[in-house]
């Protein structure tokens, strides 16, 4: 039997357990994310997103339920989670106000360094994942962290963690922020990195259009619980559901829907808008 | 064991609305109270004294309704320093001239000689610190931030004709209170995404120029992140017409109950039997 890559089950989670401030964060969470899959996790502030994300590579410790990171327990004390870090690179939200290292390049190294690895390995691997994410090594690796602009910063954040050389790539929010042209970077970059590794991507976010550019299907998560499950073809289709639970369908979507209330005939479930463009083009050749 | 839940053993600087007597206080009756019990407990030098004092301090917590539990997690967390006071009590007592007095040594390990004498002080200076700690943290349990700002600036508002900023200082109270919490969550997070890249806070090593270089990176994108929220905030501020505190008048007027008064009185009369309990 082929394990998926990870399996999260029945997962709760409580911040500050046990205190007068303690908060439900998840309330039983099953989630299966196989190999080569761009899994989206769609959900309100809030809903558990982060806190999901952080139990993958065992950042929080699972208090009820099982992860499994290809077909390892994460509350097993025997599982070395400091591979399992490896294994799961973790992006967190706004990362570029992490950046510490005085120079572009010794910040992409700190993952690898604290791998062990040689200097040479090190080398290689700073240049693999700066030029992964569109930054010239050589331009780059020597320029101060604090005068690269936003977008750069965002993106040696990223390569920080593609330099682990991850199978499974969790982001938070990777694209808040962002201006519309960094944005689209950022998701190329994201979409060639899975072609070029075949590794998984989660990504967790809001902006309903990164999710329906790149996800293979999507969780939406509200208050700690999954409550939708399927494709971004499924779950934008819909609509009235997702506005319920206080969530937006991609502008394509929308704009397409409002042409069929208006009783032209072009397909409800556009998710983007070159396939919105090819529908109202449909509509004028007819 | 990585543990992030920074903020779980911070409960200085926490405020619990459980809506209690204690909450309803006058601030400055809040802050006037406190200054008068931390003075006794100092001041008090039997055993009887600090062990009333520690005692008030966790009935005060009852009748706040704070849960114990969380309350005494704070003192939990100051272990190394109470170890550190013991310590150094012991190392710095002058064993001699209590011996000579009639003090009886009980035990000995290394130079740390324990005497009836040392004892007892360890006992008095342990617990005295307890009760203060508790203190501190019952008025932050009670008390929000503008409260706790608004009681400070009335009661020092009348040395302002001597050229004391009362306002500036009220405020400079509050942002650094406030800020408390924000940098232990930013700090959390950015322990977790160095934790995320391979970096091993969980070992407990103690390899003190390790431990001192891991901070390093802690450290940098901290105060990069606190001098931003700062300038933040200062526009924030300046966007609203913040021009100090001249001339500046208040939303809530405060006005002292009966309740204030009751409470004003029966801790003045406990400290004063505080201060008895040493001429017994």
């Amino acid at each position: 039997m082929i394990v998926p890559l990870i399996q999260v089950k029945d997962l709760h989670h409580t911040y500050l357990r046990g205190t007068p401030m303690e908060t439900v964060s998840l309330r039983g969470v099953d989630l299966v994310i196989e190999r080569g899959e761009i899994v989206g996790l769609i959900g309100p502030t809030g809903s558990g997103k982060s806190t999901l994300l952080q139990h993958l590579n065992g950042l929080l410790r699972r208090q009820q339920g099982e992860v499994w990171v290809e077909g390892q327990s994460l509350g097993d004390p025997r599982t070395d989670l400091r591979r399992v870090r490896q294994r799961v690179g973790l992006l967190f939200q706004n990362p570029e106000d992490q950046l510490f290292e005085r120079y572009a390049g010794d910040d992409v190294a700190f993952g690898p360094r604290n791998l062990g690895l040689d200097r040479n390995e090190v080398r290689d691997r700073v240049r693999r994942a700066m030029e992964a994410v569109g930054l010239d090594s050589i331009a780059f690796k020597d320029r101060l962290t604090v005068t690269l602009s936003h977008g750069e910063r965002r993106r040696l954040a990223l390569a920080g963690v593609l330099a682990l050389e991850p199978d499974v790539l969790a982001l938070d929010e990777p694209t808040a922020g962002l201006d519309p042209q960094g944005r689209e970077e950022l998701l190329d970059y994201l979409m060639r990195w899975r072609t070029e590794r075949g590794g998984a991507i989660v990504l967790a976010s809001h902006t309903m259009e990164d999710l329906a550019r790149l996800a293979d299907r999507a969780y939406v998560l509200v208050a700690g619980r999954i409550v939708l499950e399927g494709t971004p073809r499924q779950l934008f289709s819909q609509g009235e559901e997702l506005a319920r639970l206080g969530l937006g369908v991609p502008v394509a979507t929308a704009v397409m829907w409002e042409l069929r209330e208006r009783g032209l005939p072009v397909r409800a479930d556009c998710l983007t808008l070159e396939e919105a463009t090819a529908g109202i083009r449909a509509l004028f050749h007819a | 064991m990585p543990e992030f839940e920074l903020l779980r053993n911070i409960t200085i600087g926490q405020y619990l609305p459980t809506g209690s007597v204690v909450h309803q206080l006058d601030p400055r009756v809040k802050l006037i109270v406190g200054a008068v019990l931390m003075a006794a407990v100092m001041a008090t030098s039997s055993l009887t004294g600090v062990a009333l004092a520690f005692i008030a301090m966790l009935a005060a917590l009852c009748l706040a309704r704070i849960p114990l539990r969380h309350a005494l997690r704070g003192l939990r967390s100051a272990w190394a320093f109470f170890l550190m006071v013991a310590v150094l009590q012991l190392l710095l007592f002058p064993h001699h001239r209590a011996v000579a007095q009639g003090s009886a040594a009980l035990c000995q390990w290394g130079p740390l000689l324990v005497s009836t004498a040392s004892l007892r002080l360890l006992i008095l200076l342990l617990t005295r610190l307890a009760s203060l700690i508790l203190l501190v943290s019952l008025l932050t349990f009670c008390t929000t931030i503008t409260e706790l700002a608004h009681g400070t600036e009335h009661l020092l508002s009348p040395l302002q004709r001597v050229g004391l900023p009362a306002h500036e200082l009220a405020l400079v109270l509050t942002l650094a209170l406030r800020f408390l919490p924000l940098l232990a969550r930013e700090m959390e997070r950015i322990m977790k995404a160095q934790a995320a890249r391979g970096a091993d806070f969980g070992a407990h090593s103690w390899n003190f120029l390790q431990r001192t270089r891991r901070m390093f990176p802690l450290l940098i994108p901290l105060f990069l992140i606190s001098l931003r929220r700062a300038e933040e905030l200062i526009e924030a501020m300046e966007a609203r017409c913040y021009m100090g505190g001249r001339g500046r008048t208040h939303l809530i007027q405060l006005r002292a109950q009966r309740a204030d008064f009751v409470a004003l009185g029966s801790v003045v009369i406990f400290a004063a039997f505080l201060l008895a309990t040493n001429f017994w």
